[in-house]
């Protein structure tokens, strides 16, 4: 048995305790109000006022500083550079390599929108380490998510690290008995239908088995099913998801308004 | 509308889902590991769409996204409304009877290749001011210095891009779907849709690949030509 993807920390924190919906309305407040308010710094000030701040609250900032920087950070990097270089802004060349210059309003127009993408995705890492999937899921379904769909997610989860552990075996069978993987473009190519062929036919066969199984478990079932894990939604809950709402609102009411 | 929805889903549908997603997934690491210029990253996608209908493989699209960004990148998130579509139109394609023949199948990755394109432009205009993280940007880059507006440049990068992975993409779901033996197909929603109309033969495949290979050079000279003007 493979262990579930996820990046999941199982902690004992105030944030853990939240409730799965609250943590997704606030980063997804979070997200929106750093793309549209219309104050420059905003995004910056989200990503070092709360996100970092969470992250250390719920007791996971040494997982998220490593997800920063070895995901979020190079990809954010290079945005930033290929975005204060080649943006055909401004007038005030302050640096210029060849044909390539770096104006000030360039430069500033990169900042802020690598760190509008480093704090949507970096918001998303925090949601993801504080929450279960299972718990949201069920959470969601709770609230009337069909559940086919919290099947769907939870069973990718599960099957994603099956299918990468096989797509491994596969290379590794089809290099020793020598399909070339390295050489020539032609070659690589070639080398597609043997390593994906296997493994989607693989895969395929076992639809119409795990069909029948969870037929017979009453996935089909319209009588509405109990959980075994209460999943708490207190009052103070509540608050924060109102509060968030209105600021969210006022950000977009100030963007509009200021435009 | 809702029936129409809801015909694309039995069993077999919500089971096929996952395992699709994860086709997704997998594909398109291991041709991150072959070094091919393309991203084959929706194989899955458009084999539910074909099997199960529009709407099944638009929510494919759209999960396998969303759960690629929430579990292997999560830079892959923001584009979920392109994967929505490339399922959609794979599956109104496949509806119209575009994907029993191979050169109908070049036309439905010729298709969902325009969509990608049309879709993918506005989150990169908003979200990312025209240039994203991906190698194509270099192409988008380029294009705006040279004067062209950000979305013409973002766009024309799009039509130059997505055709040649997005025909492929289709032409690999065909194979295996010719592959799979009958009796496999038939408990999906829509299996009428991929009765091959006797023109699948080895000649049909080869002649479509020499037109994929005649595109790719055309698109390849386009592009010259643009750099080089």
């Amino acid at each position: 048995m493979h262990e579930r993807l996820s990046f999941h920390m199982k902690r004992n924190s105030v944030i853990h305790r939240l409730n799965p919906l609250t943590k997704l309305v606030l980063i997804l407040a979070l997200i929106l109000i750093s793309f549209t308010s219309p104050w420059y710094w905003t995004p910056h000030f989200v990503l070092l006022l709360a996100i970092i701040p969470l992250s250390a609250l719920g007791g996971v900032f040494p997982e998220f500083f490593k997800t920063a920087t070895r995901l979020i950070l190079p990809a954010a990097s290079f945005l930033f550079l290929m975005q204060a270089f080649f943006q055909p802004i401004g007038e005030d060349v302050i640096f210029k390599f060849y044909f390539l210059d770096i104006t000030q309003e360039s430069l500033m127009f990169a900042f802020r929108n690598a760190m509008r993408v480093f704090v949507m995705v970096s918001a998303f890492t925090l949601f993801l380490l504080t929450t279960h999937p299972s718990e949201l899921m069920s959470d969601l379904t709770r609230r009337g998510l069909p559940p086919q769909f919290a099947y769907v997610i939870i069973s990718t989860l599960q099957i994603l690290p099956q299918m990468q552990a096989k797509a491994q075996t596969i290379i590794a069978a089809q290099r020793s008995r020598g399909l070339d993987t390295e050489s020539t473009f032609f070659k690589r190519a070639g080398s597609v239908v043997p390593l994906v062929g296997p493994l989607v036919f693989g895969s395929l066969v076992e639809v119409e088995e795990r069909a029948i199984a969870i037929e017979a478990r009453g996935f089909t079932s319209k009588h509405s099913k109990t959980s075994l894990h209460e999943i708490p939604d207190p009052s103070f809950d509540k608050v924060i998801r109102w509060v968030l709402l209105a600021l969210v609102i006022l950000s977009i009411a100030a963007n509009l308004w200021l435009a | 509308m809702l029936e129409k929805i809801k015909n694309n889903f039995n069993t077999q549908t919500w089971v096929l889902i996952p395992i699709a997603i994860a086709i997704n997934i997998a594909i398109g690491q291991i041709v991150v590991l072959l070094k091919l210029p393309v991203y084959l990253d929706s194989i899955g996608t458009v084999l539910v769409a074909v099997l199960c209908g529009p709407w099944a493989g638009a929510l494919t699209g759209a999960l396998s996204n969303i759960i690629w960004g929430l579990a292997v990148d999560p830079n892959a998130l923001p584009w979920w409304p392109v994967a929505f579509f490339i399922g959609y139109v794979a599956g109104r394609m496949a509806q119209w009877g575009f994907f029993k023949e191979w050169w109908k199948v070049v036309v439905t990755g010729f298709a969902v290749a325009l969509t990608a394109a049309i879709v993918s432009t506005p989150i990169a205009v908003y979200l990312y001011g025209g240039i994203t993280a991906s190698g194509s940007s270099f192409i988008t880059a380029y294009l705006m210095q040279t004067g062209t507006g950000m979305v013409q440049a973002v766009l024309s990068t799009g039509f130059l891009v997505e055709p040649v992975d997005k025909i492929t993409t289709a032409m690999l779901a065909f194979a295996i779907i010719l592959g799979l033996p009958k009796r496999m197909i038939g408990g999906y929603p829509k299996p009428e849709q991929v009765e091959v109309s006797g023109g699948a033969s080895k000649n049909q495949m080869y002649i479509a690949i020499g037109v994929v290979v005649l595109l790719v050079l055309f698109a390849a000279f386009m592009l010259r030509n643009i750099l080089g003007g």
